[in-house]
């Protein structure tokens, strides 16, 4: 099972499972993770599983929720990641978590195609609901809308912050491109963020990108808090509410 | 830009009819395609007029800049996708108008998805589950969404992109042209790179040839006219269960050697148009 470590000077001082409950982090001691330090907020930061992704946040802590030394509003984690808190570190221990590929694979044997028809609105809506009561993954879709966005956390763009409204976002030097990339010998378009039915996916432009520290194979679905790096720009990718 | 373009359209494997259309307007660097329905041979009227009536409104508009435009398009977008939001607009009000005085055209409908390129700048106008692509550094992009259901259902996270594609409900639309008096149309505006592709089909395609299977063919074949027939043939060979339309669209930087002054205005094209072949 996977856990987390409270390490302090090179010591484990605490370890706790995680399950289905979200493990909390701070100076109060209801914490899952108390730590006694007074640079940490009596309640810091929360660790937990959003589908498959284990998901670090920080409830708007005053010194700052880090992992890998990098400063997050929320990130995905990965085995062996370091989440630091005052002068505490945590340990992170899961064994699976990649970015998931685009499906390579050939498509499967056809369904039969009917004649095409067309819902109309109330037809469509009843459809729709009936679908949605079918469907167990709504709870995810429904209330908040969730806004995509870019931060920029190091490296020189004309803006600090972007939302994606396009199909297609291109990240890079020329005038045309969304996240424009400022300074000497940055390629015209560096990288490419664009909108699929089931989310973000990023692929290459002149350069490779790396996410979450790893180069892209290819397309590659973006997970709310990644982390993108491309020509010495660092992004991170979330999802706004 | 230079611009190179290229489109075929075959029945497939299994219908008896063709209800797709197409149509290049090279002069004006204008791509619009569309994928009909209804019983009898009215989904090859309604593709014929959708394509028709896009394709005039935005040649007239070419000579008269203040024709007037349809279907209020929205404030923020560019006079080129305005007009082209506008003709489709029109070609649902032409095609709902034409089954409403002859009965036996009640409810053909069709899919409608152009493309119009001027300078580095791309305007996109959509109705339907056809798809326009954009194949860029060998990633192919879709810069449409699919006005299906299955597509809806995977953007409100109720099934997965897998799940959508084994659906037998593939060809349930929540959104066509002539089936209602107006229609939402869907726009997007994107520039243009030297050396980007653009890919106008009809479902006939999507369905049977996975993404990077079109992408590789697009990268293997620069010759426009021939990549479509090799897609189309490749759908084909998987089954060819719907009619097929493919328009491919090849952007190339302008030759900037010496001798470009000998041949001013470049090169001239000739239009091309393909159309359901019916009986």
């Amino acid at each position: 099972m996977p856990k987390l470590s409270l390490m302090f000077e090179g010591k484990t001082v605490k370890e706790v499972p995680i399950g289905n409950r979200p493990i909390t982090i701070g100076r109060s001691p209801d914490n899952d993770l108390p730590v006694d330090n007074l640079a940490v907020s009596n309640h810091h930061a929360r660790v937990y599983y959003e589908g498959a992704r284990l998901v670090v946040e920080d409830l708007d802590s005053l010194n700052g929720t880090f992992v890998n030394d990098l400063r997050v509003e929320r990130a995905t984690l990965h085995d062996g990641d370091s989440i630091h808190v005052g002068k505490h570190y945590i340990k992170v221990d899961a064994s699976h978590d990649a970015p998931v590929p685009y499906d390579m694979g050939r498509k499967a044997a056809a369904p039969a195609i009917n004649e095409t028809m067309v819902l109309d609105t109330k037809a469509r809506r009843e459809m729709l609901q009936q679908a949605a009561a079918m469907g167990e993954r709504t709870q995810f879709a429904s209330g908040r809308i969730k806004v995509p966005t870019i931060l920029v956390l190091s490296g020189k763009t004309a803006n600090k912050e972007y939302i994606l409204t396009n199909k297609l976002t291109t990240i890079g030097k020329s005038a045309m491109a969304t996240v424009r990339l400022t300074g000497w010998f940055k390629p015209q378009m560096a990288a490419q963020i664009s909108q699929r039915d089931d989310g973000y996916y990023i692929g290459p432009g002149d350069k490779t990108p790396m996410v979450n520290g790893t180069p892209i194979p290819g397309p590659t679905r973006l997970n709310d808090g990644d982390l993108i790096d491309v020509c010495g720009v660092r992004l991170n990718f979330i999802f706004r509410e | 830009m230079q611009i190179a373009s290229g489109g075929a359209t075959d029945v497939g494997r299994v219908r008896s009819n063709n209800e797709d259309c197409f149509r290049l307007v090279e002069p004006l660097n204008l791509y619009v395609l569309s994928d009909g329905m209804g019983g009898e041979a009215h989904g090859e009227i309604a593709s014929a007029l959708a394509v028709e009536t896009v394709v005039k409104h935005c040649m007239d508009a070419d000579i008269n800049h203040a024709a007037p435009l349809y279907g209020n398009p929205p404030a923020g977008l560019t006079e080129q996708t305005k007009r082209l939001v506008s003709a489709v607009y029109l070609a649902n009000r032409n095609i709902f108008k034409s089954a409403e005085t002859n009965p036996e055209q009640s409810g053909m409908g069709a899919t409608l998805t152009a493309m119009w390129v001027n300078g580095n700048a791309l305007s996109i106008a959509h109705v339907g589950d056809s798809r326009a692509y954009l194949l860029r550094n060998g990633m192919l992009q879709q810069l449409t969404s699919d006005h299906s259901l299955v597509a809806e259902q995977v953007r409100r996270g109720i099934i997965s992109a897998n799940e959508a594609e084994q659906s037998d409900m593939q060809s349930v639309l929540l959104r066509a042209l002539g089936t209602q008096e107006s229609v939402e149309v869907d726009s997007e505006e994107q520039a243009l790179f030297p050396r980007d592709l653009l890919l106008l089909c009809s479902d006939g395609l999507t369905r049977m040839v996975t993404e990077p299977e079109i992408a590789g063919t697009l990268q293997a074949e620069t010759d426009p006219q021939k990549a479509s027939e090799r897609l189309i043939a490749i759908a084909n060979e998987n089954g060819g269960a719907d009619n097929i339309s493919v328009i491919v669209v090849r952007l190339e930087s302008e030759p900037k050697n010496w001798l470009s002054w000998l041949f001013p205005g470049g090169r001239k094209h000739a239009s091309k148009n393909g159309s359901a072949g019916g009986h």
